[in-house]
């Protein structure tokens, strides 16, 4: 340990499947994240407003308010967060990803997506966060 | 009615019920909290006709019986009322609701009509006399605006007892000892009236939130304070309760729900805002 | 200034004021203003003969809450026709739309189960994965059922892991074993795998 351990790199995962979150919590967790979980659109914004978070994995298919709307809110002046996004879907529709980015994201995804796989993204994007 | 010992939680059942009641409104039960839960869940349980945990939660799931949702909210929340209760919601209000409230509407100066306030449910008047005492006492503008505030509710009795406004000692507890002898007169048996002056300055109606039409007799409202009662509600009505507070809603208006409440198991129509004192909702401000 | 105070004391009082008449609500729908169109939306609720001019609405209306009050006012009322007429916008590129309209089919356990032979059928497997979506939250005892159903006979492993989601809450021991077959029928897929295997202690080691 030395003097000055930097602080983990705060996630939340976005998503109305229970397992889902698990499933992304436990490895983001295993990969050295803080993680928080949304279980829709609207509970994601609202955690944002009162955390500020590093890192977003927002699903695509949810009630209430889903995910492209719920990062276009975290985009807009209501959060406005510039915080690196991911979109993970099981939708593989031309024109989704478009969707995504249009919306603010920085990657869209299709689920499954391999543990390994999302841990090095999630790394990669977070590595240049301004330290605490 | 089912003894104690058929119903006991495993640690699967409990894990099980919380995920179920976050779903459904977004409160987490930490596991510090076992014991509280365990106990009204059992209270529910031996109260219904249900004799096992997994039946009575199957009956919840899946029989679409919203009353058995109303038991068991009742159950895990505090229903007491009682003067300035969560009044780090009042402090909201004054500090960050009103001023903004003024400052879209043009201002002290140039304000036209009264700034508009309703308790809805107002059950028997706590939460209306309460925003009276603090506007009168700590709100800066109360000698240069007009400020209408309203109460309603959907039992006719507890209306009753709130026109009546005469409380006990648990209930003014929190009340400031020179606000107790300023605007209420002691009445006898450890009684509290609230003195005329206020009582007409809150107007009473009754009405279900849930009516679209009867809500349509609201409008305008610059503030709402619709606390621990649309989690009561299955989501159709609590989906329809929500339009009819937007409804109620001046553009730029404010809601206010109970502290462990959210919209996000309810509606997205409002835009949520963080104060420095906890989340509030706004009907977005937009051209009309 | 100050508060306003009533003139006299008075009794709570009940006002119910007019509602506009159904026609008049039914032109409203087509208003410029989007606040005009919600309204007329919510004030249609107890009129029946406005649901096929609300159901034609909803793959239209392109402001989120106006869609959202129409959908309210639909959903209030649990028949085939309604049901019928959502949910063929399960199968809508608007992840807005689609997702509001398995919101709303969830809330409807009278009229949704006639619609599943269709929607397990369905070609689409994005239709199938919305269907799971209502099934989680459709509160009917034989949800349970019919999630079975999908696990263990849809082809496509994302409607698979959907339906175990939205089993898992009412899963008992005895669904172990379903759960294992879909794993061995998707022995790539990490997340299903993982699932599974985070959801058997608990299952098992229920009685």
């Amino acid at each position: 340990m030395t003097a000055d351990t930097p602080t983990r790199a705060r996630v939340l995962v976005v998503d109305d499947a229970a397992t889902v979150r698990l499933y992304h919590s436990s490895l983001l967790t295993d990969a050295g994240f803080e993680v928080s979980e949304a279980a829709n659109g609207l509970e994601a914004v609202e955690a944002a407003l009162g955390a500020s978070f590093d890192l977003f994995v927002v699903d695509v298919n949810m009630p209430r308010m889903n995910g492209y709307t719920c990062v276009e809110t975290l985009r807009s002046e209501t959060v406005g967060t510039a915080a690196p996004v991911v979109m993970i879907s099981t939708e593989d529709r031309p024109g989704d990803a478009d969707r995504a980015y249009q919306a603010g994201a920085n990657l869209y995804l299709v689920k499954p997506v391999a543990g390994e796989r999302l841990a090095r993204i999630a790394t990669m994007l977070t590595a240049g966060r301004d330290a605490a | 009615m089912t003894s104690a010992a058929a119903t006991g939680l495993s640690d699967a059942d409990f894990t099980r019920f919380c995920d179920y009641f976050y779903k459904r409104t977004g409160i987490h039960f930490t596991p510090s909290k076992r014991y509280f839960v365990d106990k009204r869940i059992d209270t529910c349980i031996r109260n219904s006709r249900y004799d096992t945990f997994a039946s009575w939660f199957a009956a919840l799931r899946t029989a679409d019986r919203s009353d058995m949702l109303q038991e068991l909210i009742n159950q895990l929340t505090v229903n007491e009322t009682y003067f300035l209760r969560e009044d780090y919601q009042f402090d909201a209000m004054l500090s960050t609701v009103l001023p903004n409230v003024l400052a879209a509407r043009g201002g002290a100066g140039r304000i036209t009509g009264p700034v508009k306030i309703l308790s809805l449910p107002c059950s028997t008047g706590e939460e209306p006399y309460s925003i009276a005492l603090r506007l009168l006492e700590e709100w800066d503008q109360i000698d240069h605006v007009d400020v209408e505030i309203h109460g309603a509710d959907i039992d006719s009795e507890v209306l009753a007892k709130a026109a009546h406004a005469s409380y006990g000692e648990r209930s003014v507890q929190r009340v400031p000892k020179t606000w107790l002898s300023k605007y209420f007169v002691a009445v006898g048996s450890g009684r509290f009236q609230v003195d005329e002056g206020i009582r007409s300055a809150v107007t009473l109606h009754r009405v279900n939130i849930c009516d679209t039409a009867a809500m349509r007799a609201f409008r305008d409202f610059d503030v709402i304070f619709c606390r621990n009662v649309l989690i009561y509600f299955d989501e159709l009505s609590s989906r329809r309760a929500a339009e009819n507070l937007y409804g109620a809603m001046r553009p730029g208006g404010y809601l206010f729900l109970g502290h462990s409440e959210s919209m996000s198991r309810i509606s997205p129509i409002f835009t949520p805002t963080r104060l420095p004192e906890g989340l509030v909702y706004q009907r977005p401000s937009g051209a009309k | 200034m100050g508060l306003v105070r009533k003139q006299t004391p008075q009794q709570p009082e009940e006002v119910r004021p007019e509602p506009p008449d159904t026609e008049t609500l039914l032109s409203q729908l087509d208003d410029p203003d989007p606040d005009c169109r919600r309204e007329a939306a919510l004030g249609l609720v107890d009129a029946a003969e406005a649901v096929p001019e609300l159901l034609a609405r909803v793959g239209a209306e392109e402001d989120p809450r106006v869609l959202e009050s129409i959908l309210t006012t639909l959903a209030a009322r649990d028949t085939e026709e309604v049901a019928g007429g959502l949910a063929v916008h399960l199968a809508s590129d608007e992840a807005l739309l689609r997702t509001a309209v398995a919101a709303a089919l969830a809330t409807m356990p009278q009229s949704v189960p006639a619609l599943l032979p269709t929607l397990l059928a369905a070609p689409d497997h994005d239709v199938r994965v919305m269907t799971a979506m209502v099934l989680a939250d459709l509160p009917h005892p034989e949800a349970h059922t019919w999630l079975v159903r999908m696990i263990c006979e849809d082809p496509h492993p994302n409607v698979v892991t959907g339906a175990i989601d939205a089993l898992l809450p009412s899963a008992t021991a005895e669904d172990a074993q379903l759960l294992r077959d879909a794993v061995e029928r998707f022995p790539d897929d990490p997340f299903l795998r993982f699932t599974v295997n985070s959801a058997l202690p608990r299952l098992t080691g229920t009685t």
